[in-house]
């Protein structure tokens, strides 16, 4: 488990900046815990506190029961060796092999060198590289970086992975496979991860929970879920920008009407509700909008639908649709 | 006579190489690491280190040559001749590898460094696994360069009897007028440059892996 407790960052040179002002943040251990924010909002200097990359000014950061803050330079090596860490740009060492990349963090925790070998290769093996063990980084895609990124990570099996814009420079569809192999690691090493990112896509791709980060201040904190369809500060709101929720429609629709916001939950994404308050209360739907996104345990669906016909048959379609859980909002 | 002047030209700058990297190449390593957010971050002696060796590069060869004669006699016992040379030779050239070592080192990525310590490397690990690997091809271009500047120094510690090439067209080519073994030790300096900048670059090539 990472725990935060009040951590504070200020970068003093030519302008001093408040990069964290006072960050509380609890991570469960075993999930995949997203940090979204705008550029600038602290990101970066949040998760590199974690392993003492940054030293906060104030507060405390706990990994695992133990004061990272509090450790001598000796005990912060040894404790930085079950904390594996992946980066936007890979940061691969260029006068080595993806074999010996891997093997690096082997090398420095003393492994003997057979050891280091099947370990490699194991490696190599999960993260898909097995044919290009003897590649140098300057031969590979940025894909296949990235997974000799992940592989080195791993090697002396840490109990967190953090990952900086790990995908940032990926194209979609390749990020779309490191994020399955994210996926895949998490519960067949049971590892938490900590993602930062910009990219919403990969909030609900992946993460069990997510932070809202701004100013240097978590804004909101919760399941990807909530937090992408029910954004409780403004901050979120602005962030989502209508990337889950969507605008009302307001052009389309016509005055005499009742529009409404329906937002579907899990289960009721799958079952016919619509057709069935059709026929049961004999109004007309007119579907203006509609759209389901399926995060990482949850779909989530929306519509925006126009009723017509008598008015007490729309109120007990209404109710019908509030009865099977379905979220009514009446825009008009 | 040319044959004897190219060996003790060959083994004055392979010594004075040598040698001036043994030491220079540390310096640089100091110089790097010290500076600023690097990885040994230590203000103060970055900036002694710096302005010793600024004061060293400024000095002109031919002036360093004669002003550290008496040191050159402390070492090599005498302060003629080619195992002379060697020494005004070394001394000229350590500030110039540790500049060079310096400016190599900084070209690693900062984001390579960082990875490094964040899977636990110490100092000393990350100088000798990650900045030295990474700046190998940097490296042996600036060692390269040291040893193709000191044939030139060797030229002119040749004229204080030094020995060696610059010697032999000092007192044949020069002084007794001799056009034929002027033009024989330029072709030959020629040929020498040219020779080690082949080896270095190829060496460097090789070792060069980014795309
Ligand atoms: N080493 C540093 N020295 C001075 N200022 C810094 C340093 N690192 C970060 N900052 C500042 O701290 C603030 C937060 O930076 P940080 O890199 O954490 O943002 P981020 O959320 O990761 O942004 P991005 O999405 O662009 O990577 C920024 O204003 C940045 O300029
Ligand atoms: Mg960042």
């Amino acid at each position: 488990m990472i725990r935060l407790r009040n951590v504070e960052k200020v970068f003093s040179g030519k302008t001093t900046v408040h990069a964290l002002r006072g960050v509380d943040l609890e991570i469960v251990s075993g999930e995949i815990f997203g940090i979204i924010g705008q550029s600038g909002a602290g990101k970066s200097t949040l998760i590199r506190c974690i392993n003492m990359l940054e030293k906060p000014d104030r507060g405390e950061v706990w990994v695992d029961g133990v004061l990272m803050n509090g450790l001598s330079d000796k005990d912060l090596r040894a404790a930085r060796k079950g904390i594996g860490m992946i980066f936007q740009h890979f940061n691969l060492l260029s006068s080595r092999t993806v074999a010996e990349n891997i093997a690096f963090p082997l090398e420095l925790a003393h492994v003997p060198k057979q050891q280091i070998q099947k370990k490699v290769e194991s490696l190599a093996d999960l993260v898909g590289l097995a044919d290009k063990l003897q590649a140098y980084p300057g031969q590979l895609s940025g894909g296949q970086k990235q997974r000799v990124g992940i592989a080195r990570a791993l090697a002396t099996e840490p109990q967190i992975l953090l990952c900086d814009e790990a995908t940032s420079a990926l194209d979609p569809e390749t990020t779309s496979s490191v994020l399955q192999l994210l996926q895949q690691i998490n519960q067949e090493l049971n590892l938490t991860i900590v993602l930062i990112t910009h990219e919403m896509a990969v909030i609900q791709e992946v993460c069990d929970r997510v932070a809202v980060l701004e100013d240097g201040l978590v804004q909101e904190i919760g399941a990807v879920v909530d937090v992408f369809t029910r954004p409780q500060t403004q901050a979120t709101q602005r962030m989502l920008q209508g990337f889950v929720t969507p605008k009302m429609p307001s052009q389309l629709a016509t005055a005499e009407n009742t529009l409404l916001h329906l937002t579907f939950a899990d289960q009721q994404v799958h079952q016919p509700i619509i057709s069935q308050m059709i026929r049961r209360y004999g109004v007309d739907a007119n579907i203006l909008f509609g759209k389901i996104d399926q995060m990482k345990n949850a779909s989530f669906g929306t519509l925006f639908v126009e009723l017509s016909g008598p008015q007490p048959q729309i109120e007990e379609a209404v109710d019908f649709l509030r009865k099977n859980q379905v979220e009514v909002e009446v825009l008009s | 006579m040319l044959w004897q002047a190219t060996l003790e030209t060959l083994t004055m700058v392979s010594a004075a190489t040598i040698m001036a990297t043994l030491v220079g190449l540390p310096l640089g390593i100091l110089l790097a690491t010290t500076e600023r957010g690097h990885i040994l971050e230590q203000a103060l002696i970055n900036r002694v280190l710096g302005a010793v060796v600024n004061i060293g590069r400024s000095i002109p060869f031919i002036i360093l040559m004669v002003a550290i004669i008496p040191f050159t006699r402390k070492i090599a016992g005498t302060s003629i001749g080619t195992t002379a040379a060697i020494v005004p030779l070394t001394v000229a050239a350590i500030p110039f590898v540790a500049r060079l070592t310096e400016g190599a080192l900084k070209e690693v990525d900062a984001g390579v460094i960082e990875a490094a310590e964040s899977m636990g490397a110490s100092p000393p690990e990350i100088i000798t696994k990650v900045l030295i690997p990474e700046a190998l091809p940097a490296l042996i271009l600036a060692i390269t360069l040291t040893a193709v500047n000191l044939i030139g120094y060797s030229a002119m510690a040749g004229a204080i009897g030094g020995g060696g090439l610059g010697d032999l067209a000092i007192r044949f080519g020069y002084q007794r007028f001799r056009g034929d073994i002027m033009l024989q030790t330029v072709i030959i300096l020629v040929v020498l440059v040219q020779g080690i900048q082949m080896l270095g670059d190829k060496l460097a090539q090789r070792l060069y892996h980014r795309s």
